[in-house]
């Protein structure tokens, strides 16, 4: 291997495995931005809520059982928050993109506030499952177990995704919506049922991510205006409406927060936020954003 | 609908009433409210000169804070190191939040809609990133502490009181300018732009320019707000140029109703009333109130508070 | 004649009484002067805790200490009736100094005890100075409160970064001579300080940093890119300091990414005081730190003091609690001595107090109005009712460095 590699290989390692979560994470806000326009700046707290039912419901040293169910409340809970939230931005729809994203913002401040009272100020850790509380040894390196599998289900999830909008009549209708939002309707089909579905899905994604991530990051008041952040800047970076965009966006991102913060400390989130704003410039739909194409 | 201004005897009497009791405020308030007063106009000040740029121009910001924390520093860098004038640290508190606007517009106004609000944000946050890793001249994330109170001419302006009645006029001077400015020419201008781009492009008009002088138009108000801030407070940290401050900021301005400066007064004061005292009553559950009121004012007043106090003749 | 004057005198005490009952409400300054003549002696306490974000289990260890005090003691200080106001801190200036500001001018407290972070401290400075009360400060860290920006108001019964971290800096001079040691702190006014302490007592002794890293306060969950540069700088040992939740997370991760293994942790005490050597485990088995208590220390006034505690909270204390409890024990020294409760007053009082000898953690006295105390090496080991910190050795006495 080479040296350099060999030198900072944990760091790359550990950049997949914070870029599949944050794929996880922010496909479902990418797909939706693509597809509705909408701006759903609960994105972060969904995921924080997840983060929450892993607490509450695995514990701080869970065992599988209790890891799984935390995933499948995560995933109901944060399927209904979708589908619900899509109804509501859905009665705004006659008003601007603005007003919706603004609502979404509104309901972001309650949940966090309800989440709060909920579950206390304080920050809480959560470990791993038992089986996976170890750290293996990879090409020489020491590495957590856990965080391997992090890997791992994100390209699963990367797979399913993909075939999900590639091979199915939902994922056509996803693309087209996001090629051309009023030929879907004239087509005849509900519009406000596939979004409800797609935000649902979106919003699924988000709160597993935040089970997933919560032997990482624990469960904290204000770790979802982090988490919407970096989201934001995947979803931008990558592309609004594009599963492919997604992934190389949050790849690349979870490259600026470990191996970026390894080597440059604090300049990595001015790297962050600047490669944000010049792509916000120069290409505002993204570095793989679909033109009117329909590609995934 | 276009909502103009209009100087008219009956707002121009509220306004007198209005500002003659909190002239005399102080006289009766005890000082932990007077407090609280002093931080809610310091406050509608930064909602006012967001207004500006979210109500007048059509540009929603969610990085105002940026400006408002710029010119806090400012003004308590200069306090501490420089002169204690309480002009002067104000006026640089304004340069500051123009020249940090100046350079984030150029950029910002590029961008439009939803766009626009997230490179706002992004934005603003490498501005609270700079402020809380250049701690040679901010403080680091401790902030700025020890600002010395500032003095106009022989008074100094360390009581409660004084500070109040500097800040008041600061206040009222300033809603004065961007009112007489939105009633301008140029004001209305920038709601031709709101409401319909390009047809003001068509007729001429240099739209990037029109809406970057509003941006930093609103960001020297902003970095104002920020001077009172330092000079009230007496310590700057990180936080208060955040995106907690922008958030509350573009809340205040929505929930008071987007085109009306009185508005954005309204929410001000209504969004430091719940977070604060409201919130201390309900043990500390005041932002989710907040977000509650939030929420109901986008759904069912979209012209916010203001739109809806608004007699029927003024429409 | 006889009766006229006792009705009237009966009548001139009820008004004074009832007077008294609604002064309360307004100016506390007279509180001292009004307690002749009405028997109970009164003080109004505002303790200043967080009660939000990563330092809460600090917050609730400080307020048992208090609590403790307090309850054992008939709810009095120094023959004072104590009321005690409760304000969160949060975890930074920005909801800390309004907290303080608070107390003082809302609620009128006399004396305010507690502030866990240094920056709030240092923010609340002028609030306390322009109000002229005391601020017994029950944590915070940093040198300047009682250095280079003390003021006569502001006295502490905790520690400085700098003392407790120069301990550790001098012993490791010695016990790891020859071998670069890598450090780290989080990025504010507690982090740089601990660094700054360590460097120059480690350097002094002949040591050789390897490299340093201060990790974003409050904000870093993820530690492996910091982690990844100690093993490159050819480091034999490592330094930190961490506290609350984010020690959990750096020792956790510490043993998760191997180097628990290949080089020995040491730090100062906050890494393994309290809740979170439960919640790191076997993670923590090892660390070596210095801290100015332990709650394994066998001494008359600790035993007493840990069951005690044991009994009332089922935990076991920690520094936190001690300092707490000290603050309430000087409290009651200094009160009992005091003419009146201003700063000023108070402030006399506290410096004829003298050496605090049935503390819990050794005998100390206040230095340039912080303490002067024994600072302890403690190793964290498993016994069967779980891990703790073990007493290794009492380095000695040691003030607030210069």
């Amino acid at each position: 291997m080479p040296d350099w590699v060999n030198l900072h290989f944990v760091s790359l390692l550990n950049g997949l495995a914070i870029g599949f979560l944050l794929f996880i994470l922010a496909v479902g806000l990418s797909l939706v931005f693509g597809m509705m326009d909408v701006l759903n700046l609960a994105h972060g707290v969904l995921f924080l809520t997840g983060s929450y039912v892993a607490w509450f419901v695995a514990g701080p040293s869970p065992s599988w059982g209790g890891f799984l169910a935390a995933l499948t409340v995560a995933a109901l809970v944060g399927g209904a928050a979708g589908a619900l939230l899509s109804l509501a931005c859905d009665r705004l729809s006659r008003r601007t993109h603005l007003a919706q994203a603004l609502l979404t913002l509104g309901v972001a401040l309650i949940a966090a506030e309800v989440l709060s009272a909920l579950f206390g100020n304080d920050v809480h850790s959560v470990n791993p499952p038992e089986a996976l509380d170890r750290s293996v040894s990879v090409f020489g390196h020491a590495y957590p177990l856990y965080r391997l599998c992090l890997i791992a289900i994100g390209v699963v999830v990367a797979g399913a995704v993909h075939w999900i909008v590639e091979r199915t009549l939902l994922g056509a209708l996803v693309r087209a919506s996001v090629s051309d939002r009023q030929m879907v309707s004239a087509v005849g089909f509900d519009d406000r049922r596939v979004k409800a579905l797609v935000f649902g899905l979106g919003a699924l994604l988000a709160s597993v991510a935040g089970v997933l991530g919560a032997p990482i990051y624990g469960a904290r008041p204000g770790l979802d205006v982090t988490v919407l952040i970096l989201a934001l800047v995947v979803v931008v970076i990558g592309g609004l409406g594009s599963v492919r965009g997604a992934l190389l966006g949050a790849l690349v991102i979870g490259q600026i927060e470990t191996l970026g913060r390894a080597l440059l400390a604090n300049f990595a989130s001015f790297l962050l936020f600047g490669a944000l704003a010049l792509v916000l410039i120069l290409r505002p739909r993204g570095l793989l954003a679909p033109a009117n194409g329909s590609r995934s | 609908m276009s909502s103009t201004p209009a100087l008219n005897r009956r707002s121009l009497a509220w306004a007198a009433i209005l500002l003659a009791t909190l002239a005399v405020a102080p006289l009766w308030l005890p000082s932990y409210p007077l407090v609280t007063l002093t931080r809610i106009l310091v406050f509608a000040l930064l909602a006012v000169s967001l207004d500006v740029l979210v109500g007048y121009t059509g540009l929603p910001s969610l990085g105002h804070g940026a400006y408002f924390g710029a010119g806090a520093y400012a003004a308590g860098w200069v306090a501490i190191h420089m002169t204690q004038s309480a002009t002067l640290t104000l006026l640089v508190a304004s340069a500051s939040g123009a020249a940090a606007a100046a350079i984030a517009g150029s950029v910002a106004v590029r961008a439009q809609g939803v766009f626009f609000l997230m490179l706002t944000l992004a934005l603003g946050e490498m501005a609270h990133q700079l402020a809380e890793s250049w701690q040679e001249v901010t403080g680091g994330s401790n902030g700025l502490y020890g600002i010395p109170a500032v003095h106009l001419g022989t008074i100094v302006l360390l009581s409660a009181r004084a500070v109040y009645w500097w800040v008041l006029s600061t206040f009222v001077s300033g809603v004065a300018v961007l009112g007489c400015v939105a009633a301008s020419p140029f004001g209305e201008t920038l709601r031709g732009i709101r409401d319909n781009e390009g047809r003001m492009r068509a007729l001429g008009y240099r739209v990037y320019h029109y809406k970057l002088a509003a941006f930093i138009l609103s960001g020297a108000f902003a970095g104002m707000a920020g001077g009172l801030l330092a000079t009230h407070q007496r310590l700057v940290t990180p936080a208060d140029g955040g995106l907690g401050t922008s958030t509350l900021a573009l809340f205040a301005v929505i929930i008071g109703g987007e085109a009306s400066l009185s508005g954005a007064c309204l929410g001000a004061a209504l969004v430091v009333l719940i977070r604060d005292s409201l919130g201390a009553s309900l043990g500390g559950r005041g932002p989710l109130v907040l977000g509650v009121v939030f929420v109901a004012v986008v759904y069912l007043l979209p012209s916010g508070l203001a739109g809806a106090l608004r007699p029927a003749w003024r429409r | 004649m006889t009766i006229q004057r006792i009705t009237r005198r009966g009548i001139l005490g009820a008004i004074g009484a009832s007077a008294l009952a609604g002064l309360p409400g307004c100016r506390s300054g007279d509180k001292g002067s009004a307690s002749e003549g009405s028997g109970a002696r009164r003080v109004k306490i505002g303790l200043v805790i967080p009660q939000a974000g990563v330092y809460v289990p600090l917050g609730t260890d400080l307020k048992r200490g208090w609590d403790l005090f307090l309850e054992r003691h008939g709810g009095k200080l120094g023959n004072h009736e104590v009321t005690t106001v409760v304000a969160d801190e949060g975890d930074s200036p920005q909801s800390g100094v309004p907290a303080v500001q608070k107390v003082l001018q809302s609620d009128q407290v006399d004396v305010i005890v507690g502030v866990v972070n240094s920056a709030v401290a240092l923010g609340s400075q002028d609030s306390i100075k322009e109000a002229k009360k005391l601020l017994l400060v029950a944590n915070a860290g940093a040198g300047a409160i009682t250095g280079a920006a003390r003021s006569p108001y502001i006295w502490r019964t905790s520690f400085t970064n700098a003392q407790i971290a120069s301990v550790m800096g001098q012993h490791l001079a010695k016990a790891a001579a020859g071998q670069r040691v890598y450090i780290l702190a989080p990025d504010y006014a507690a982090g740089t300080e601990v660094l700054t302490g360590f460097r120059k007592a480690f350097e002094a002794g002949g040591g050789q940093i390897a490299g340093e890293a201060k990790p974003a306060f409050g904000k870093t969950q993820d530690y492996q890119p910091f982690l990844a540069p100690i093993r490159q700088s050819g480091a034999k040992a490592v330094f930190c300091f961490f506290s609350g939740a984010e020690a959990v997370a750096f020792v956790k991760q510490y043993h998760q990414f191997g180097l628990h293994a290949e080089l020995p942790l040491y730090g100062s005490g906050f890494l393994t005081e309290g809740s979170v050597l439960a919640a790191q485990g076997e993670a923590a088995l090892g660390i070596q730190t210095t801290l100015h208590y332990c709650a394994e220390l066998d001494s008359p006034a600790n035993r007493e003091f840990v069951a005690a505690y044991r009994a009332k909270y089922d935990a076991v204390p920690t520094c936190f609690s001690v300092q707490a409890w000290d603050a309430a024990n000087v409290l009651d020294r200094a009160l009992a001595q005091a003419t009146a409760l201003d700063g000023d007053s108070l402030s006399k009082a506290l410096a004829s107090v003298g050496t605090i000898e049935n503390s819990p953690r050794g005998p100390w006295s206040f230095d340039g109005q912080s303490p002067r105390q024994q600072v302890y090496l403690r190793k964290v080991e498993k016994r069967e009712s779980g891990y703790v910190n073990a007493v290794v050795a009492d380095l000695g006495a040691f003030s607030q460095p210069a």
